[in-house]
């Protein structure tokens, strides 16, 4: 049961984590996108959408992540070229988005596929317990596994890194050494839509297989909320957004093994989860928030 | 949208906004141009947008019925529309407008269904608002705690808990407030027929309304002659001004916030007194949502908001029509509502907290 549930807890947490690490570059640089769950949305319908079409999941991934990206690049126009509101912004795109896919989503509600399927890896996963929470999972999450330390480095150990974090922090640093923020700022923004479209690819053409109208049911919103969880931390979201999976995977095995809880309750859950894990944490982190990023915290900066 | 561009120049912003503003072709150029580009698409769909612009006007100007139908639409819209803009005022943004809404009216039914049935209707239509007041405050509360305590980011915990809510009203209608009767459908029993709200003739037009509209004037009202208005927009223009002022700047945070879920549990009661005379899992979905965007469309003005909400509720009984007419989901005017607010927030207008 036990392993059921961490298995669970990578399979229905992999999309959120996506997003989340998505969401933490374009925090690092000082710009909040609530607008990845409609980034999440866009990847999840194009990614289905070309799956259907080709039969191929690879390159649904690629149009899933490019839809993603194009979503969030509407919220970096407004935001970074029009100084709009940044959490305004990200809400109305949420809003935008869930309409779009409504509408383009309708001729693929009842589609199948194929899909991402879980491979075993061989060896590895035969190893006792580990090797079934491990190694045994569809393509998307291995590579999920691989972005994770990647993220990091580039993050902590690059001059690539240093630039992003001194975007959000102190973006004069950058002037004065001939960089332009509002660029690294743009691309950040960017990639975090490309890695929230792929989220969205991982919940409806791996996790799911289908597409059903708003599957997203506030995932993105949650990643945004795991990255403040996490202090901007690449490792520390990916544990989040597992705790947010492991309590989607206890709704399954409650219900499968007849305990007598409202199901409405379990549906909570993960929700409550991540509101009292970010209360926990941001009781005692203000230092830690980029710069730039606590201004629109505290409504400080419009732009 | 003709209401908006009317309205636009007709605004009394002290002197050096104004001084600010585009030139008024420029803003008119804004209004109308998420309308045409809808329009484009909405030709590769085969529909002509000038005859559904065309509809959407003499349907809604056209006779008593369809008015109505808008202005019910505006009513729950201008209430959530509130909930965003007082907050907004004070430098908060609540999205939680749709959860309040939900928890308000869960509240409103539980109390009709249980303790109101049998009074009469001077009595338990006001007691019945007061219980959807209550839930939403409640379910704002938490927000507001959250961000007091807990320093939690009000625009996250309140999205989050749209979720939450939305079980909540989902594990009740399943349950304890089950109709009996309802052969396994998840809605409640209906309330008594003396808790509905008075209806004008000849549509399904309710008072709602004048409650939504009264409440503006009270809210605008606040805002502009008293001195507790002055201090929420004190707080939303300098944060840090407030605080050295002295106000209790996190009071005013709980309280703003509170009476915010208040007004949209306010909506959810009126949308079952007024509608749907019983709770089901979909009462008042999206209201939350496009009651933030009427907010923001309006610069989170009250009395704007009205127009804005207006216009909002025109475009959402367009979409309905627009699904019978032609197939399209009504939820393709979401798309058309997204593109207005986008231009508006590209426009270049930094937005009023």
């Amino acid at each position: 049961m036990i392993t059921d549930i961490l298995t669970g807890a990578i399979r229905s947490g992999t999309s959120v984590m996506l997003a989340s690490q998505g969401e933490l570059i374009s925090e690092r640089a000082g710009v909040i996108n609530l607008g990845t769950e409609g980034s999440m949305l866009g990847g999840a319908l194009g990614g289905f959408a070309v799956t259907v079409w080709t039969g191929n999941p690879w390159l649904g991934t690629l149009a899933g992540g490019l839809c993603g990206l194009l979503i969030s690049a509407i919220h970096a126009f407004l935001v970074l070229t029009c100084h709009a509101n940044q959490l305004a912004t990200g809400l109305t795109i949420m809003f935008f988005a869930m309409g779009v896919t409504s509408f383009f989503g309708r001729g693929f509600v009842s589609e199948q596929i194929v899909g991402f399927n879980p491979v075993a890896i061989p060896y590895l996963s035969e190893i006792p317990f580990v090797g079934q929470v491990l190694f045994n999972h569809d393509p998307l999450t291995y590579l999920s596994f691989l972005l994770v330390p990647l993220l990091w480095f580039v993050l902590f150990r690059s001059r690539i890194g240093v630039i992003l974090r001194a975007t959000g922090e102190r973006e004069e640093v950058l002037f004065a050494n001939g960089i332009n923020p509002k660029l690294v700022r743009y691309a950040a923004v960017l990639a975090g839509g490309f890695l929230a479209g792929v989220g969205g690819v991982q919940l409806s053409v791996a996790f799911t297989h289908s597409w059903v109208e708003n599957m997203v049911q506030g995932r993105g919103v949650v990643a945004v909320a795991l990255v403040i969880f996490a202090s901007w931390k690449p490792i520390r979201a990916m544990i989040g957004a597992y705790l947010f999976g492991a309590a989607q995977a206890l709704q399954l095995t409650v219900q499968q093994a007849g305990l007598p809880i409202s199901p409405f309750f379990l549906f909570m859950v993960p929700y409550l989860l991540t509101l009292a894990a970010l209360y926990i944490v941001e009781r005692r982190q203000r230092s830690q928030t980029p710069e730039a990023l606590s201004r629109v915290f505290t409504g400080t900066s419009s732009g | 949208m003709k209401q908006q561009a009317v309205n636009a120049p007709m605004l009394n912003e002290p002197l050096s906004f104004r001084s600010r503003l585009k030139p008024i072709g420029i803003q008119i150029a804004v209004l109308i141009a998420p309308f045409i580009i809808f329009g484009i698409f909405l030709l590769f769909y085969d529909v002509n947008p000038i005859a559904l612009y065309g509809s959407m006007l003499s349907s809604t100007f056209g006779d008593l019925y369809g008015f109505g139908e808008v202005l019910i639409k505006a009513t729950p819209i201008i209430l959530t529309g509130l909930a965003a803009a007082l907050p907004a005022r004070a430098g908060m943004i609540n999205v939680g407008g749709e959860g309040q809404l939900a928890i308000g009216a869960l509240f409103a039914t539980w109390f009709a269904v249980f303790y109101l049935s049998s009074l009469p209707a001077a009595l338990g239509i006001p007691l019945m608002l007061a219980a959807g007041a209550l839930g939403g405050a409640v379910w704002a509360g938490i927000t507001a705690f959250l961000k007091v305590k807990g320093n939690l980011n009000e625009t996250i915990s309140s999205l989050l808990l749209n979720y939450v809510a939305v079980f909540t009203v989902g594990f009740f209608v399943h349950g304890l407030l089950k109709d009996p009767d309802s052969f396994n459908w998840p809605f409640s029993p209906e309330i008594s027929s003396a808790l509905r709200l008075p209806i004008v003739n000849g549509t399904r037009l309710h008072v709602g309304i004048v409650i939504a509209v009264a409440l503006v004037l009270i809210v605008w009202l606040v805002l502009k002659k008293t001195r507790m208005g002055f201090r929420i927009r004190v707080l939303g223009s300098n944060h840090l001004a407030a605080e050295r002022a002295g106000f209790k700047v996190s009071w005013m945070q709980f309280g703003v916030l509170v009476a915010a879920g208040a007004l949209a549990g306010i909506a959810g009661m009126i949308e079952i007194a007024g509608i749907e005379g019983r709770l089901r899992p979909s009462t008042g979905a999206t209201y939350g949502y496009l009651g933030f965007l009427a907010a923001w469309m309006a610069w989170n003005h009250p009395l704007r908001l009205t127009i804005t909400a207006f216009v909002l509720g025109m475009i959402s009984v367009a979409g309905n029509s627009l699904e019978i007419s032609s197939g399209l989901p009504s939820s393709s005017v979401h798309i058309l509502m997204g593109l207005v607010l986008f231009f508006l927030l590209g426009s270049g207008r930094r937005l009023k907290k």
